[in-house]
């Protein structure tokens, strides 16, 4: 074991990314607990679920209210990306563009083929800032937000919507709404906690999304392109400090992280266990 | 003048009536005065023993004064004891009422207890079983076996479940009283105390008492809506013009009474908790595929969660005793009403917002294409989505280990 002083840290995530964050995992499990109640009416979990929570008007309050954050978490994402192209100096167009950014390129499907190789003993990727995976999830929250968001507003107000379209519409937004919320929630729920939290690797949490810092060997090891690019333009003597996270805060983290996983995992397998039901009932 | 004449016509009505009552109780019911009979049934003491139970022989002559039959002659009833002498024969046959109340008896004789009377079933209940024998009072007698706020408890002697009538018996319903007294009649009755609300005989009769398998019975399904519409006559006459009255629909499908909708002894208050939650399934007993598409709406999925009786329920968008077809329109549905309809609960609903539909279903290709392919396109990506991921994450999790176990070795955690 390293001395505790001798350790170098790196920032991963800004107070404001975060803060961001915590947002996000807030009123997304908030909507799909409340949601997937709904959707899943007929189930006994979801009774109890609408039980405990005081009733299914209490269940839309709630859900509208994070709605609500969700747009300005979405309004908040896109003040960010300002500032980081303000701070970049770079055109909007290679600033979207820019290779090293959040937009999928070339150079991500090459990883992925890299990846699968890796999978079955080739060499681990040369990975960068920012994952295939990773860039999957971010994106998700700009497709995901629209294609839900707007569907939502519709059945938020639907007799407003049936202004501007027909009502008959808000069925096919009922359909889209809930079918991507389902896509949206099995995603996160098993795909990116098993990505970032519950890999053998991680398990049973990678913190750095509370805390903001890895250490500089998890930087050297798991994305060993950024590091070689940090140590090219000299930026990373400027990031680097001996500081590590404070202890409260790796404690919140855990305990908090662990908290939404649990809460997370146990409403998958819920919805996957009633899934299987309906599948094996309709094959009768 | 005329109140004289009146006066004078009551007077001679009574005497009428009297010597009527006499020939009709017997020439000799006279003879035998009724202070002769308590000379020994007025002793407390005074018992019998019948298949080795004593029984008190003893009668209130006070109560029997207040009684229906206080003008009665003992012997009038009891017709073998009016004998010379002190004693009569003994045991003497049961008392029959048919002798005066003739109708009564030929009407009670073909119902369910007269029928159980010839099985010899030691349950059947004889007239004294409900009247009693000496205390007969008027129904309208608030003290009476008969009156109304009494007739739940004098039935309920025999019907309560658990009695050894119930336990020895099968018997079609169960808990009727306990469901009686939480129904909106019992509820009228013993919480309101109205005595015009139903109880037991209004619906069964008092003495056509059959089961509602009878065809002749008042709660056969044939004969029900009569049976209700003494009461609620209004109701009645808006059903009588629906779609599930069999004078606007010919069919040879059973069409629903009264009893369908809202059940014999449970039967709730509409407006109630427990009977909107349950109206999806009572409709969906004959309109099945109506219901599971309700439920798979917001409506329906949100009528199944804790406060989901405030959501709408058929009645609320098909109305429930003028039901029409949606072309018909006066329908509740009709496009010339539809926009009212939606309107109470949705205030800003327009013509095309009624276009929403409340039974949509994504499997019905033909009806609803566009529902079909939302559906499926959805479910592909959902598919593709997991599938691709899915086995991204399986073929992960060895390398994974392997990359923790490297960890490990090289002093990591």
């Amino acid at each position: 074991m390293a001395n505790k002083t001798q350790i170098l840290y790196v920032e991963r995530f800004s107070v404001f990314q975060r803060f961001i964050h915590l947002l996000i995992i807030i009123s997304f499990l908030t909507l799909a607990i409340t949601g997937m109640a709904l959707k899943f009416a007929m189930e006994d979990w979801a009774q109890w679920i609408a039980y405990f929570m005081g009733g299914f008007q209490v269940l839309g309050a709630l859900h509208r209210f994070c709605a609500v954050i969700t747009f300005f978490y979405f309004f908040l994402t896109m003040i960010l990306l300002y500032t980081k192209w303000k701070e970049s100096g770079l055109s909007l167009f290679a600033f979207i563009f820019d290779p090293e950014g959040l937009m999928p390129n070339l150079n991500d499907a090459k990883e992925l083929v890299a990846t699968f190789k890796w999978f079955f003993g080739g060499k681990r990727p040369y990975y960068g800032r920012w994952i295939y995976w990773e860039k999957f999830d971010f994106m998700a929250v700009f497709w995901g937000i629209a294609v839900i968001g707007s569907s939502g507003l519709a059945l938020w107000f639907p007799e407003q919507f049936s202004r501007l379209l027909p009502g008959y519409w808000l069925n096919i937004a009922t359909i889209i709404h809930s079918d991507e919320a389902l896509l949206a929630s099995g995603f996160i729920f098993t795909i990116h906690f098993y990505n970032t939290h519950l890999r053998p690797e991680k398990f049973p949490l990678d913190p750095v999304i509370f805390v903001g810092t890895i250490t500089l060997d998890e930087l050297k090891h798991e994305r060993p392109r950024e590091y070689d690019q940090l140590v090219a333009s000299g930026e990373l003597e400027k990031i680097t400090t001996r500081r590590a996270p404070a202890a409260w805060l790796r404690r919140m983290a855990t305990l908090f992280g662990l908290f939404v996983v649990t809460t997370g995992s146990v409403l998958i397998v819920s919805i996957i266990i009633t899934m299987f039901k309906y599948i094996q009932g309709g094959a009768h | 003048m005329k109140k004289t004449v009146g006066t004078c016509t009551r007077a001679w009505a009574l005497t009428y009536l009297l010597l009527i009552t006499m020939l009709a109780c017997g020439s000799n019911a006279l003879a035998l005065g009724n202070e002769d009979c308590m000379d020994c049934h007025g002793d407390q003491e005074l018992t019998t023993e019948k298949d080795g139970h004593t029984i008190s022989l003893y009668v209130d002559a006070e109560r029997f004064a207040k009684s229906v039959h206080a003008e009665n002659g003992c012997v009038s009833c009891h017709e073998e004891a009016d004998v010379e002498g002190d004693e009569h024969p003994f045991p003497m046959s049961p008392v029959t009422c048919d002798g005066c109340h003739d109708e009564i008896g030929e009407v009670y004789a073909q119902s369910a207890h007269g029928e159980a009377i010839k099985r010899n079933d030691p349950f059947a209940p004889k007239c004294q079983d409900c009247h009693t024998k000496h205390s007969i009072l008027p129904p309208d007698d608030p003290a009476s076996t008969t009156y109304p706020l009494q007739i739940p408890y004098t039935c309920g002697r025999c019907h309560r479940e658990g009695s050894a009538m119930t336990t020895t018996h099968e018997l079609g319903q169960h808990n009727i009283v306990e469901n009686y007294s939480m129904s909106i009649h019992g509820e009228g009755l013993f919480k309101n105390g109205l005595i015009v609300t139903a109880v037991c005989s209004s619906c069964h009769s008092a003495h056509n008492v059959q089961k509602a398998s009878h065809p002749e019975s008042t709660v056969n399904r044939d004969n029900i809506i009569h049976t209700c519409e003494q009461c609620h006559v209004g109701i009645v006459k808006q059903f009588k013009n629906s779609v599930h009255s069999p004078t606007v629909t010919k069919t040879d499908k059973k069409l629903p009474v009264c009893t369908d909708c809202h059940t014999a002894h449970t039967i709730a208050e509409v407006n109630r908790r427990d009977f909107r939650l349950i109206i999806a399934r009572q409709c969906g007993n004959c309109h099945e595929r109506y219901t599971e598409t309700y439920r798979e709406t917001y409506h329906g999925r949100a009528s199944l969660l804790r406060g989901g009786e405030k959501t709408a329920k058929c009645s609320d968008c098909h109305g429930s005793h003028d039901i029409l077809p949606a072309q018909d329109e006066r329908s509740h549905i009709n496009t010339a009403n539809i926009v009212e309809t939606c309107s109470q609960c949705h205030p800003k609903a327009n013509l095309s917002f009624t276009t929403y539909l409340p039974h949509a279903d994504h499997h019905d290709k033909e009806r609803y294409p566009y529902l079909f392919y939302t559906f499926w396109a959805m479910t592909g990506l959902l598919v593709g989505t997991f599938a691709f991921f899915g086995l991204h994450t399986i073929l992960w999790v060895p390398r994974s280990i392997i990359e923790r176990i490297k960890m490990l070795a090289r002093g990591g955690h």
